[in-house]
């Protein structure tokens, strides 16, 4: 069992935005010098690299360490899409304690915004690589683009629990509330319940607030030993357990649309940090869409399965909510980084970096979640301040 | 089986699915208006997408068979923005999953019905629409009978 040997001491995010002529190893290299800066190492110390690009870069730590110059003892990058974020958290935990590597930086960087301002291929503007094998079985049935996935999980947790689009909108317009106190994030104009009502229809039940935005970005972690995360200047927070869960069998089987892989991987990571929901500060979630928040919320035990709708309308994700969700706005208003900026936000809460209408008081412990490849691969952290 | 639904028999303007060596039997029962899975033979589990193995039991012995083609709607989206250019002019339409009676589950369309009256759980009958290049899809519509 891993013994809480590990702790993030670095966390960066580069230009976030839409970013003229941005490249994602160019955003990859600014959040991966920022992160090691604000641990206090230099390139010296890195000897692991676990680091994820756009679907379609071959190979990306190795680009990554071509551009910085890095030769080290360890590295891969990871394919469980927007899930693979808090894996590489995760596997750096265990590479450390398992000495294969003292310090690894983790990361993500993506350029969605900028791929569509390029004469390419409609696979390049949707910056995803959605095989041919499922392609055959959904383009000449117009199954299109990300929404209808997650809102067929949507519409099913509608009909099962009389969940609304009222109930949807809360995630977003809370989420905006939040990113209206980040500088940094892509959307800060307010949303009022009534726009996000009468929004544009994309694929029923989501408009076009349910999704998530088109982001140039790149975020990284620096994770070390918890032992010498002392000697460098942030107070430390520690890794104190994870969890995953992957429902490989696919999205449309059983009802792992509506109970997705977060239940499980959420009570795995439980176990191993031995908290429960009660006791988490604040969630940092996967937030493709709304419905994954309202989803997972019920899937991490903050409230029964079928309650998310009612409870998240309660105000619990605010911040002063019974589960402050997503506080620098999340996939939906601050940007679009695969996951890696709710980790960034995670570090940042348990620092107490944060003027007081932005920090959660007192937070001790965040749980981090990252969801993705064909949307059944989950992963859990949870994060405590050392 | 049911025939095509007037509105969009021969009319529809698809992305045409490329088929593979898997899944040829397939789209060749749907030409012949016959929805075909696979069903392995020493238990007679039915599987979809097309594999070459059953994912029950791994027994890569299996028989390409004809199903009834009744099934309920598992879940469903309606499109209300073309993300493909061809299907501007048929918007909304409405992409469903639904459940064959045999098990497996697909993806289809839901058809012959307003968006507005599609319910998950209604029961469903397969229809096959012809398209102008000679590839035949299949849809599915609501089920008068069994309503
Ligand atoms: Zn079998």
């Amino acid at each position: 069992m891993y013994q809480r040997t590990a702790a993030i001491v670095g966390a960066a995010h580069s230009r976030l935005g839409e970013i003229p002529g941005a490249t994602a190893l160019g955003l990859m290299a600014e959040a991966a010098v920022g992160a090691i800066a604000d641990a206090g190492l230099t390139s010296a110390d890195i000897d692991g690299l676990i680091v994820r690009g756009p679907d379609d870069e071959y190979c990306f730590q190795q680009q990554l360490g071509e551009r910085l110059g890095l030769d080290v003892a360890w590295a891969t990058s990871l394919d469980n899409g927007g899930a693979s974020q808090p894996l590489a958290v995760l596997l750096a935990a265990l590479a450390i304690e398992a000495g294969l590597a003292t310090t690894v930086l983790c990361g993500y960087a993506r350029d969605a915004w900028s791929r569509t301002r390029q004469p390419a291929s409609r696979k390049a503007r949707l910056n995803q690589a959605t095989h041919h094998r499922l392609r055959e079985w959904r383009d000449s049935f117009g199954y299109f683009g990300e929404p209808a996935t997650h809102a067929l999980g949507a519409q099913r947790h509608m009909s099962l629990f009389g969940t609304t689009r009222e109930h949807l909108g809360h995630v977003a317009v809370t989420q905006r509330e939040h990113a209206a106190r980040n500088p940094h994030a892509q959307m800060r104009a307010p949303l009022t319940m009534a726009e996000y009502l009468d929004a544009r229809l994309v694929a029923e039940p989501f408009g076009v607030y349910d999704c998530s935005l088109r982001t140039d970005a790149g975020a990284a972690v620096v994770v070390t030993a918890a032992q010498r995360a002392r000697d460098l200047p942030h107070t430390p927070v520690i890794v104190r357990g994870f969890g995953s869960h992957n429902n490989l069998s696919g999205w449309t089987v059983g009802d792992h649309m509506v109970e997705t892989a977060a239940k499980r991987s959420g009570e795995r990571a439980y176990r191993m940090a031995d908290v429960t929901p009660a006791d988490i500060d604040t969630a940092q979630l996967y937030d493709c869409f709304t419905y994954m928040v309202l989803a997972q919320i019920e899937d991490y035990g903050f409230c029964p399965k079928g309650e998310g709708g009612e409870f998240i309308a309660s105000g619990a994700l605010r911040l002063d909510g019974a589960i402050p969700t997503n506080t620098s706005g999340g996939q939906l208003s601050e940007g679009h980084v695969e996951g890696m900026l709710q980790i960034v936000e995670g570090v940042r809460q348990l620092r107490h970096e944060y003027p007081p209408d932005r920090q959660v008081p007192d937070a001790r412990l965040a749980l981090v979640s990252g969801h993705g490849g064909n949307t059944v691969c989950h992963t859990t952290l949870i994060l405590e301040r050392g | 089986m049911a025939n095509p639904t007037s509105d969009t028999a021969g009319r529809l303007r698809r992305r045409l699915p490329r088929p593979t060596a898997e899944s040829q039997p397939f789209w060749d029962g749907c030409a012949r208006h016959e929805l075909l899975l696979q069903r392995c033979l020493p238990h007679g589990h039915f599987w979809f997408p097309p594999a070459n193995i059953c994912q029950r039991c791994w027994s890569t012995e299996y028989a390409w068979t004809p199903v009834c083609g009744l099934a309920e709607l598992f879940t469903f989206t309606v499109y209300r923005r073309a993300y493909a250019a061809e299907l501007a002019d048929q918007l909304p339409y409405v992409v469903g999953i639904v459940e064959l009676v045999e098990g497996p589950r697909l993806i289809s369309n839901i058809v012959g019905c307003a968006p507005e009256q599609v319910r998950i759980g209604m029961k469903l009958e397969v229809v096959f629409e012809d398209l102008d290049d000679a590839v035949t899809l299949h849809a599915f519509q609501p089920h008068a009978d069994r309503a």
